[in-house]
Protein backbone atom coordinates (compact mmCIF):
# COMPACT_ATOMS: atom_id res chain seq x y z
CA UNK A 1 0.00 0.00 0.00
CA UNK A 2 1.42 3.62 -0.46
CA UNK A 3 1.06 5.79 2.18
CA UNK A 4 -1.62 7.97 0.70
CA UNK A 5 -5.33 8.49 2.88
CA UNK A 6 -6.95 5.95 0.50
CA UNK A 7 -4.47 2.90 1.16
CA UNK A 8 -3.56 4.02 4.56
CA UNK A 9 -6.96 3.15 5.60
CA UNK A 10 -7.11 0.25 3.94
CA UNK A 11 -4.07 -0.41 5.88
CA UNK A 12 -6.03 0.63 9.04
CA UNK A 13 -8.48 -2.28 8.54
CA UNK A 14 -6.34 -4.91 7.78
CA UNK A 15 -3.30 -4.61 9.93
CA UNK A 16 -3.27 -8.00 10.87
CA UNK A 17 -2.29 -8.70 7.03
CA UNK A 18 -0.13 -5.79 6.00
CA UNK A 19 2.51 -5.95 8.62
CA UNK A 20 5.50 -5.10 6.21
CA UNK A 21 6.79 -1.92 5.99
CA UNK A 22 9.29 -0.82 3.08
CA UNK A 23 11.06 2.53 3.81
CA UNK A 24 13.63 3.69 0.88
CA UNK A 25 16.41 5.77 2.38
CA UNK A 26 18.02 8.28 -0.24
CA UNK A 27 20.88 10.24 -0.22
CA UNK A 28 21.05 13.57 -1.88
CA UNK A 29 24.84 14.58 -2.88
CA UNK A 30 25.11 18.14 -4.53
CA UNK A 31 28.78 17.92 -5.15
CA UNK A 32 29.34 18.65 -9.42
CA UNK A 33 30.51 15.43 -9.91
CA UNK A 34 28.21 12.99 -8.18
CA UNK A 35 25.16 14.90 -8.53
CA UNK A 36 23.61 13.49 -11.58
CA UNK A 37 24.37 10.14 -10.03
CA UNK A 38 22.54 10.71 -6.93
CA UNK A 39 19.71 11.91 -8.82
CA UNK A 40 19.92 8.61 -10.72
CA UNK A 41 20.13 6.48 -7.97
CA UNK A 42 16.94 8.10 -6.24
CA UNK A 43 15.37 7.52 -8.99
CA UNK A 44 16.13 4.09 -9.05
CA UNK A 45 15.33 3.18 -5.74
CA UNK A 46 12.18 5.20 -6.14
CA UNK A 47 10.93 2.76 -9.43
CA UNK A 48 12.08 -0.18 -7.61
CA UNK A 49 10.16 0.32 -4.12
CA UNK A 50 6.80 1.12 -6.36
CA UNK A 51 7.11 -1.59 -8.05
CA UNK A 52 7.64 -3.92 -5.22
CA UNK A 53 4.45 -2.31 -3.93
CA UNK A 54 2.60 -2.99 -6.78
CA UNK A 55 3.67 -7.01 -6.34
CA UNK A 56 3.51 -6.85 -2.54
CA UNK A 57 0.50 -4.39 -1.81
CA UNK A 58 -1.69 -6.80 -0.15
CA UNK A 59 1.16 -6.94 2.71
CA UNK A 60 3.70 -3.99 2.98
CA UNK A 61 3.06 -0.50 3.41
CA UNK A 62 5.46 1.47 1.34
CA UNK A 63 6.58 5.00 2.54
CA UNK A 64 7.83 8.32 1.30
CA UNK A 65 11.55 7.89 0.85
CA UNK A 66 13.72 8.89 3.71
CA UNK A 67 16.14 11.69 2.29
CA UNK A 68 19.38 12.75 3.74
CA UNK A 69 22.51 14.92 3.01
CA UNK A 70 25.25 12.48 1.76
CA UNK A 71 27.83 11.70 4.76
CA UNK A 72 25.81 12.45 7.41
CA UNK A 73 25.06 9.43 9.53
CA UNK A 74 21.78 8.15 9.65
CA UNK A 75 21.86 5.30 12.38
CA UNK A 76 19.72 7.58 15.07
CA UNK A 77 16.92 8.34 12.04
CA UNK A 78 16.72 4.86 11.11
CA UNK A 79 16.93 3.14 14.46
CA UNK A 80 13.97 6.20 15.53
CA UNK A 81 11.67 5.17 12.46
CA UNK A 82 11.93 1.59 13.25
CA UNK A 83 11.39 1.84 16.58
CA UNK A 84 7.79 3.83 15.56
CA UNK A 85 7.14 1.51 13.07
CA UNK A 86 6.88 -1.48 15.24
CA UNK A 87 5.08 0.57 18.39
CA UNK A 88 2.24 0.99 15.85
CA UNK A 89 1.88 -2.88 15.45
CA UNK A 90 3.77 -3.68 12.20
CA UNK A 91 6.19 -7.01 12.75
CA UNK A 92 8.74 -5.95 9.47
CA UNK A 93 10.68 -2.88 8.71
CA UNK A 94 12.91 -3.00 5.49
CA UNK A 95 15.12 -0.05 4.52
CA UNK A 96 15.85 0.01 0.40
CA UNK A 97 18.85 1.80 -0.40
CA UNK A 98 21.29 2.09 -2.73
CA UNK A 99 23.75 4.07 -0.40
CA UNK A 100 26.60 2.23 0.93
CA UNK A 101 27.23 4.06 4.01
CA UNK A 102 23.41 2.38 5.01
CA UNK A 103 24.27 -0.50 3.52
CA UNK A 104 26.87 -0.70 6.43
CA UNK A 105 24.56 -0.39 9.21
CA UNK A 106 22.77 -4.11 8.09
CA UNK A 107 23.76 -5.62 11.25
CA UNK A 108 21.40 -3.32 13.22
CA UNK A 109 18.70 -2.98 10.47
CA UNK A 110 17.01 -5.01 7.73
CA UNK A 111 18.79 -3.22 4.95
CA UNK A 112 18.09 -4.72 1.71
CA UNK A 113 21.17 -2.88 -0.28
CA UNK A 114 20.76 -2.78 -4.07
CA UNK A 115 23.46 -1.13 -6.05
CA UNK A 116 21.91 1.93 -8.73
CA UNK A 117 21.04 1.00 -12.36
CA UNK A 118 21.13 4.02 -14.27
CA UNK A 119 17.14 3.80 -15.61
CA UNK A 120 16.73 7.23 -17.49
CA UNK A 121 18.76 5.78 -20.34
CA UNK A 122 16.26 2.79 -21.12
CA UNK A 123 13.21 2.63 -23.01
CA UNK A 124 10.03 1.15 -21.00
CA UNK A 125 10.31 -2.17 -21.98
CA UNK A 126 14.06 -2.59 -20.66
CA UNK A 127 13.23 -0.58 -17.72
CA UNK A 128 10.39 -3.05 -17.12
CA UNK A 129 12.91 -6.24 -17.26
CA UNK A 130 15.28 -4.60 -15.33
CA UNK A 131 12.82 -3.77 -12.31
CA UNK A 132 11.73 -7.19 -12.71
CA UNK A 133 14.92 -9.20 -12.37
CA UNK A 134 15.44 -6.94 -9.32
CA UNK A 135 12.35 -7.78 -7.65
CA UNK A 136 13.19 -11.77 -8.48
CA UNK A 137 16.34 -11.18 -6.14
CA UNK A 138 14.59 -9.70 -3.13
CA UNK A 139 11.57 -11.54 -3.49
CA UNK A 140 13.18 -14.18 -1.60
CA UNK A 141 14.21 -11.65 1.55
CA UNK A 142 10.55 -10.97 2.01
CA UNK A 143 9.38 -14.46 1.98
CA UNK A 144 12.08 -15.84 4.33
CA UNK A 145 11.23 -13.54 7.06
CA UNK A 146 7.89 -13.80 6.18
CA UNK A 147 8.02 -17.26 6.43
CA UNK A 148 10.32 -17.95 9.48
CA UNK A 149 7.16 -15.77 11.26
CA UNK A 150 4.32 -18.17 10.80
CA UNK B 1 -56.98 40.64 -47.60
CA UNK B 2 -56.76 43.01 -44.66
CA UNK B 3 -56.22 39.89 -41.84
CA UNK B 4 -53.39 38.45 -43.79
CA UNK B 5 -51.54 41.71 -42.67
CA UNK B 6 -48.96 40.94 -40.15
CA UNK B 7 -49.91 43.90 -37.51
CA UNK B 8 -47.00 45.14 -35.53
CA UNK B 9 -47.31 43.10 -32.51
CA UNK B 10 -47.74 40.12 -34.14
CA UNK B 11 -44.39 40.87 -36.41
CA UNK B 12 -42.34 41.47 -33.02
CA UNK B 13 -43.57 38.46 -31.42
CA UNK B 14 -42.70 36.10 -34.29
CA UNK B 15 -39.52 37.61 -34.07
CA UNK B 16 -38.85 37.76 -30.97
CA UNK B 17 -39.82 33.92 -30.12
CA UNK B 18 -37.54 32.91 -32.91
CA UNK B 19 -34.83 34.79 -31.72
CA UNK B 20 -35.20 33.74 -28.35
CA UNK B 21 -35.60 30.00 -29.57
CA UNK B 22 -32.28 30.24 -31.51
CA UNK B 23 -30.62 31.69 -28.11
CA UNK B 24 -32.34 29.10 -26.01
CA UNK B 25 -31.15 26.39 -28.71
CA UNK B 26 -27.49 27.97 -28.44
CA UNK B 27 -27.29 27.24 -24.71
CA UNK B 28 -29.36 23.91 -24.31
CA UNK B 29 -26.78 22.09 -27.30
CA UNK B 30 -23.66 21.90 -25.19
CA UNK B 31 -25.52 21.54 -22.33
CA UNK B 32 -27.26 18.36 -23.45
CA UNK B 33 -24.20 17.59 -25.11
CA UNK B 34 -22.13 17.19 -22.23
CA UNK B 35 -24.62 15.37 -20.36
CA UNK B 36 -24.85 12.41 -22.41
CA UNK B 37 -21.71 12.67 -24.12
CA UNK B 38 -20.24 9.78 -22.35
CA UNK B 39 -23.51 7.67 -23.75
CA UNK B 40 -22.08 8.96 -27.38
CA UNK B 41 -18.53 8.07 -27.38
CA UNK B 42 -18.24 4.69 -28.35
CA UNK B 43 -16.85 1.65 -27.04
CA UNK B 44 -14.82 -0.51 -29.24
CA UNK B 45 -12.09 -1.77 -30.72
CA UNK B 46 -9.90 1.33 -29.39
CA UNK B 47 -10.53 0.17 -25.71
CA UNK B 48 -8.39 -2.84 -26.72
CA UNK B 49 -4.60 -2.41 -25.62
CA UNK B 50 -2.27 -4.38 -27.89
CA UNK B 51 0.48 -6.95 -26.62
CA UNK B 52 3.46 -8.72 -28.35
CA UNK B 53 1.75 -12.33 -27.98
CA UNK B 54 0.91 -14.20 -30.42
CA UNK B 55 -1.98 -16.12 -29.90
CA UNK B 56 -0.99 -18.90 -31.84
CA UNK B 57 2.08 -19.41 -29.71
CA UNK B 58 -0.46 -19.90 -26.77
CA UNK B 59 -0.98 -23.02 -24.79
CA UNK B 60 -2.74 -24.26 -22.43
CA UNK B 61 -0.53 -23.12 -19.72
CA UNK B 62 -0.69 -19.60 -18.10
CA UNK B 63 1.81 -17.01 -19.53
CA UNK B 64 2.30 -13.74 -18.40
CA UNK B 65 1.90 -11.24 -20.93
CA UNK B 66 2.62 -7.63 -20.23
CA UNK B 67 1.28 -4.12 -21.68
CA UNK B 68 1.33 -0.57 -21.12
CA UNK B 69 -0.80 2.15 -21.27
CA UNK B 70 -0.42 5.91 -21.08
CA UNK B 71 -2.26 7.27 -17.70
CA UNK B 72 -2.67 10.88 -17.15
CA UNK B 73 -3.29 12.31 -13.10
CA UNK B 74 -4.27 15.68 -13.14
CA UNK B 75 -0.72 17.27 -14.60
CA UNK B 76 0.94 13.83 -14.29
CA UNK B 77 1.68 11.49 -16.98
CA UNK B 78 2.67 8.38 -16.45
CA UNK B 79 3.38 4.99 -18.67
CA UNK B 80 1.98 2.23 -16.45
CA UNK B 81 2.46 -1.32 -17.02
CA UNK B 82 0.19 -4.19 -16.48
CA UNK B 83 -0.03 -7.80 -16.87
CA UNK B 84 -2.49 -10.92 -17.84
CA UNK B 85 -2.23 -14.71 -16.94
CA UNK B 86 -3.27 -15.73 -20.87
CA UNK B 87 -4.18 -19.37 -21.63
CA UNK B 88 -5.64 -21.03 -24.02
CA UNK B 89 -8.83 -23.84 -23.44
CA UNK B 90 -9.20 -25.52 -26.31
CA UNK B 91 -9.55 -22.73 -28.81
CA UNK B 92 -10.77 -19.75 -26.57
CA UNK B 93 -8.33 -17.70 -25.18
CA UNK B 94 -8.40 -16.83 -21.43
CA UNK B 95 -6.40 -13.79 -19.68
CA UNK B 96 -7.01 -13.55 -16.06
CA UNK B 97 -6.15 -10.17 -14.15
CA UNK B 98 -3.01 -11.13 -11.37
CA UNK B 99 -4.81 -8.79 -8.75
CA UNK B 100 -5.68 -11.17 -5.90
CA UNK B 101 -9.04 -10.31 -4.67
CA UNK B 102 -7.95 -10.88 -1.24
CA UNK B 103 -5.61 -6.94 -0.43
CA UNK B 104 -4.24 -6.75 -4.17
CA UNK B 105 -0.57 -8.64 -4.38
CA UNK B 106 0.53 -9.92 -7.80
CA UNK B 107 -0.58 -13.57 -8.16
CA UNK B 108 1.82 -16.04 -9.46
CA UNK B 109 1.12 -19.39 -11.79
CA UNK B 110 2.33 -22.28 -9.80
CA UNK B 111 3.85 -19.61 -7.52
CA UNK B 112 3.99 -22.23 -4.68
CA UNK B 113 5.88 -25.02 -5.32
CA UNK B 114 3.76 -27.32 -3.30
CA UNK B 115 0.80 -25.75 -5.09
CA UNK B 116 0.80 -27.14 -8.87
CA UNK B 117 -1.83 -26.25 -11.67
CA UNK B 118 -2.50 -23.37 -9.30
CA UNK B 119 -2.60 -19.49 -9.16
CA UNK B 120 -0.50 -18.30 -5.49
CA UNK B 121 -0.46 -15.46 -4.06
CA UNK B 122 2.70 -15.11 -1.97
CA UNK B 123 1.11 -12.40 0.50
CA UNK B 124 -0.88 -14.53 2.27
CA UNK B 125 -0.94 -18.02 0.97
CA UNK B 126 -4.21 -17.15 -1.38
CA UNK B 127 -5.02 -19.68 -3.68
CA UNK B 128 -7.01 -20.25 -7.22
CA UNK B 129 -7.38 -22.84 -9.67
CA UNK B 130 -6.87 -22.32 -12.92
CA UNK B 131 -9.80 -20.63 -14.28
CA UNK B 132 -9.21 -18.08 -11.16
CA UNK B 133 -11.56 -19.69 -8.51
CA UNK B 134 -10.22 -19.03 -5.46
CA UNK B 135 -10.13 -21.78 -3.16
CA UNK B 136 -11.99 -22.73 0.26
CA UNK B 137 -10.04 -21.87 3.03
CA UNK B 138 -7.68 -18.99 1.76
CA UNK B 139 -8.09 -15.57 2.46
CA UNK B 140 -9.36 -14.31 -1.03
CA UNK B 141 -13.35 -14.56 -0.91
CA UNK B 142 -14.07 -14.39 -4.62
CA UNK B 143 -12.71 -15.24 -8.10
CA UNK B 144 -9.85 -13.06 -10.22
CA UNK B 145 -11.36 -10.81 -12.51
CA UNK B 146 -11.40 -11.51 -16.61
CA UNK B 147 -9.97 -8.98 -19.34
CA UNK B 148 -11.64 -9.62 -22.36
CA UNK B 149 -9.99 -10.08 -25.56
CA UNK B 150 -9.65 -9.87 -29.05
CA UNK B 151 -7.65 -11.24 -31.89
CA UNK B 152 -6.21 -9.03 -34.40
CA UNK B 153 -3.11 -9.46 -37.01
CA UNK B 154 -2.37 -12.93 -35.23
CA UNK B 155 -1.82 -10.74 -31.72
CA UNK B 156 -3.48 -10.88 -28.86
CA UNK B 157 -5.65 -7.33 -27.51
CA UNK B 158 -6.60 -7.30 -23.99
CA UNK B 159 -9.53 -5.11 -23.38
CA UNK B 160 -11.55 -4.26 -19.96
CA UNK B 161 -11.52 -6.21 -16.90
CA UNK B 162 -14.98 -8.02 -16.16
CA UNK B 163 -15.74 -10.20 -13.52
CA UNK B 164 -14.40 -13.62 -14.05
CA UNK B 165 -17.04 -15.54 -16.69
CA UNK B 166 -15.47 -19.43 -15.99
CA UNK B 167 -16.15 -20.09 -12.00
CA UNK B 168 -19.46 -21.54 -11.67
CA UNK B 169 -20.63 -21.13 -8.13
S1 LIG C 1 -3.39 -10.39 -0.91
FE1 LIG C 1 -3.46 -12.33 -1.86
S2 LIG C 1 -3.84 -13.63 -0.19
FE2 LIG C 1 -3.81 -11.68 0.76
Amino acid sequence: MQFHAKDVSDVLANKTFIDTVIVPVISIDFSETTMIQSSSAADYITNLTNFIEHQFRGRILLLPPMTYASGIDQTAQLAQMQEKIIAAGFKHVFFMTSEHEIHKLNEQFAVIWLPAIPLESMDNNMKQKILEDQLAKVIPLFTDKWANQN
Amino acid sequence: MSNNRVSRRQFLNYTLTGVGGFMAAGMLTPMIRFAIDPVLQHKGAGDFLPTSQKVAELTDTPVKVSFSFEQVDAWYKSEVSAMAWVYKEGDKVIALSPVCKHLGCTVGWEGSPSHKNEFFCACHAGRYTKDGGNIEGTPPQGPLDQYEVEEKDGLLYLGPIIPNTLVKK
